[in-house]
């Protein structure tokens, strides 16, 4: 074999083997993209493979790519040093390290450390604006050909790059391919040798080019796979609100039928009791002090006017299925329950104290069903504190919503009846009916706010009632709103 | 003596406000529905009518408002055991509204209040 043969034989094996380098890398690459859903990472891993000296050994590489609103180009991502002495020591520290390209792709996880900090802070100064026709960069973004920059030029257009992005880049000489899919074109993949100067050969830049295929795809790709978590998650979400609207509907409906049927029934019931409770008062009235029939008449009296209110409170109860809405100025009907409960206050010797935010704004409710639960929770209240005590009534505000709690210092609520208190007909009480609370936590439902209760045994107890100020921006009510199973609960 | 007409479709009821009305010294006449209403306000000129306001055929409503058009003087108390008619706008035409109960006070003190206020204008 003469010389030249020999020559040539050398070129085409030190040819093969640089192909051979250049398809690891990639399939490293690939390998390596093939793990990731993130576009940062995956940006990246690709800057990597173009960066690594047992890659294509760029010094620094650069992804400029258009921002979400189409107007800009700019650098999203860089590697490599920032500088000279940099690019020694990181080097330096790489030999030391006998990094691998898989090792240095998979050690990719990590922060930004500092000198990514500096070359990235050059990455994100890198702007182009998207409308600009005559920049020779977005020129060779659209031609979809990769191609070298020398001294600032784009030979094979003739045109000069615009200075003050070289000045940022720091070279006027560089590698740049575009990246692009078939239907639009993302950005620019930019490489250099700013560092140690050594000239781009044309092997490389086809090498790139194939990087740069291979980063379009991975972008798309990652975003292709946001996209997609996106529309699962808004799915999810689109799924958990109708879920509880459904819910909310059912209830509602289901509330509204019974409603229909207790306020039915009550009303049945509400004639023959005024027939048996009127006339055993006639009776009782007609009936000598002494006759021993007397006692027996009282019960019924008595029993009547016991089922007389267990009509009316599910008469109020059938009432709340349907809210309206109108703005309420919450200080005058807190001061309206007091006013309507002045004479039970003072036959029980309760101190009123009235704590009101001085510029509360009015809060959507509905006003007769939000009296009828501050009614039903006073009457509480008042009922806990038979031998005297104090009663509070705070309301603030509290972001969007108002938060209104209200204390007495009475009995207090035993641990065991936590879990029933909310439940319809459950009474600690003698004549009570149990619709009381059942009727606070069915209003508070309906305003889809929340209620929970702090109770110390012997030393009071206070509701805390949390509305939305607008209707609009109360959340979408779970569904239990009548049996709790907890103290503190949302409904 | 005071003549007072009590409209209520459920006999019991009738019988029972009949005796304890009696018994304040009132004469008590009947209807079970609002047109015998109507006739007995037109043939006995009663002082007061009350009224129920849930009736077959003719209801209470409609019965006080045929009274109101015709003989606009006489005072009508509603009588129901629904609590829903207060919101409806006939009802402010009445002198009072009571919500049926077997404790019959609140009835006659109304009954003596509008009585009082008619005697007085």
């Amino acid at each position: 074999m003469d010389a030249h043969g020999s020559s040539q034989l050398g070129s085409a094996a030190a040819s093969s083997e640089r192909r051979i380098a250049e398809l690891t890398i990639l399939y490293e690459v690939s390998c390596a993209l093939q793990k990731t859903v993130d576009e940062e990472k995956a940006l990246r891993i690709i800057l990597a493979g173009v960066t690594a000296g047992r890659g294509l050994g760029f010094n620094r590489a650069f992804v400029l790519l258009a921002d979400s609103n189409e107007e800009w180009l700019e650098g999203r991502l860089a590697v490599g040093p920032a500088s000279p002495e940099d690019a020694a020591r990181i080097w330096r520290e790489m030999r030391e390290k006998h990094q691998t390209l898989e090792e240095l792709l998979n050690s990719i996880d990590h922060s930004m450390d500092q000198e990514d900090f500096d070359i990235n802070e050059i990455a994100f100064r890198l702007r182009i604006r998207l409308s600009d026709r005559e920049n020779v960069l977005l020129k060779v973004m659209h031609s979809h050909q990769a191609c070298l920059a020398h001294d600032g030029w784009i030979g094979y257009l003739g045109s000069r790059i615009e200075k003050q992005f070289l000045e940022i880049l720091g070279t006027g000489s560089f590698a740049l391919a575009p990246l692009y899919l078939a239907d639009r074109d993302l950005g620019l993949l930019l490489a250099d040798n700013a560092i140690t100067k050594v000239p781009i050969e044309l092997a490389n830049l086809r090498t790139l080019q194939i990087f740069a295929q291979a980063a379009s795809a991975a972008i798309e790709n990652t975003r292709l796979y946001e996209e997609l978590a996106a529309k699962v998650i808004l799915r999810e979400k689109t799924n958990l609100t109708l879920r509880e609207s459904q819910d909310h509907l059912l209830r509602s409906v289901r509330l509204s039928t019974i409603g229909k049927m207790a306020a039915l029934l009550a009303h049945e019931i509400r004639t023959p009791l005024v027939s048996i409770g009127g006339f055993a008062r006639k009776m009782l009235r007609s009936t000598p002090l002494e006759d021993p029939r007397r006692e027996e008449m009282q019960i019924i009296v008595s029993e009547v006017t016991h089922l007389e209110r267990l009509v009316d409170e599910v008469l109020s109860f059938s009432r709340i299925a349907h809210p309206e809405y109108k703005p309420v100025d919450i200080a005058s009907l807190i001061q309206s329950v007091i006013i309507a409960l002045q004479d039970e206050i003072e036959k029980n010797a309760v101190k009123p104290i009235i704590d009101i935010e001085s510029s509360l704004p009015l809060v959507e409710v509905d006003e007769s069903q939000l009296r009828q639960a501050l009614l039903n929770l006073v009457t509480n209240a008042l009922d806990a504190m038979t031998g005297g005590g104090t009663l509070t009534i705070k309301a603030c505000r509290d972001g969007s919503c108002i938060e209104i709690a209200l204390s007495d210092t009475g009995i207090g609520i035993c641990p065991e009846n936590w879990d029933r208190l909310f439940s319809p007909f459950f009474t600690t009480k003698v004549t009570g009916t149990g619709l009381g609370l059942a009727v606070v936590s069915q209003v508070i439902h309906n305003h889809r706010g929340s209620l929970r209760f702090d109770s110390i045994p012997n030393r009071g107890t206070t509701f805390y009632i949390r509305l939305a100020l607008h209707q609009e921006d109360a959340p979408v009510a779970p569904v239990p709103a009548n049996v709790e199973t907890s103290q503190e609960t949302r409904i | 003596m005071k003549t007072i007409l009590v409209v209520d479709d459920d006999r019991n009821l009738r019988r029972l406000y009949k005796s304890e009305l009696e018994a304040e010294g009132y004469r008590i006449l009947l209807a079970e529905n609002g047109a015998r209403a109507i006739d007995l306000v037109n043939d006995e000129s009663p002082d007061l009518v009350v009224m129920d306001v849930r009736m077959p055929e003719t209801d209470g409503l409609e019965a006080m408002a045929r009274i109101l058009r015709e003989r606009s003087r006489t005072p009508v108390i509603l009588n129901s055991a629904y609590s829903c008619y207060k919101d409806n706008f006939l009802t402010w035409a009445a002198d009072g509204y009571i919500i049926k109960s077997a404790d019959l006070v609140p009835l006659k003190e109304k009954i003596r209040e509008v009585l009082c206020s008619r005697t007085a204008a």
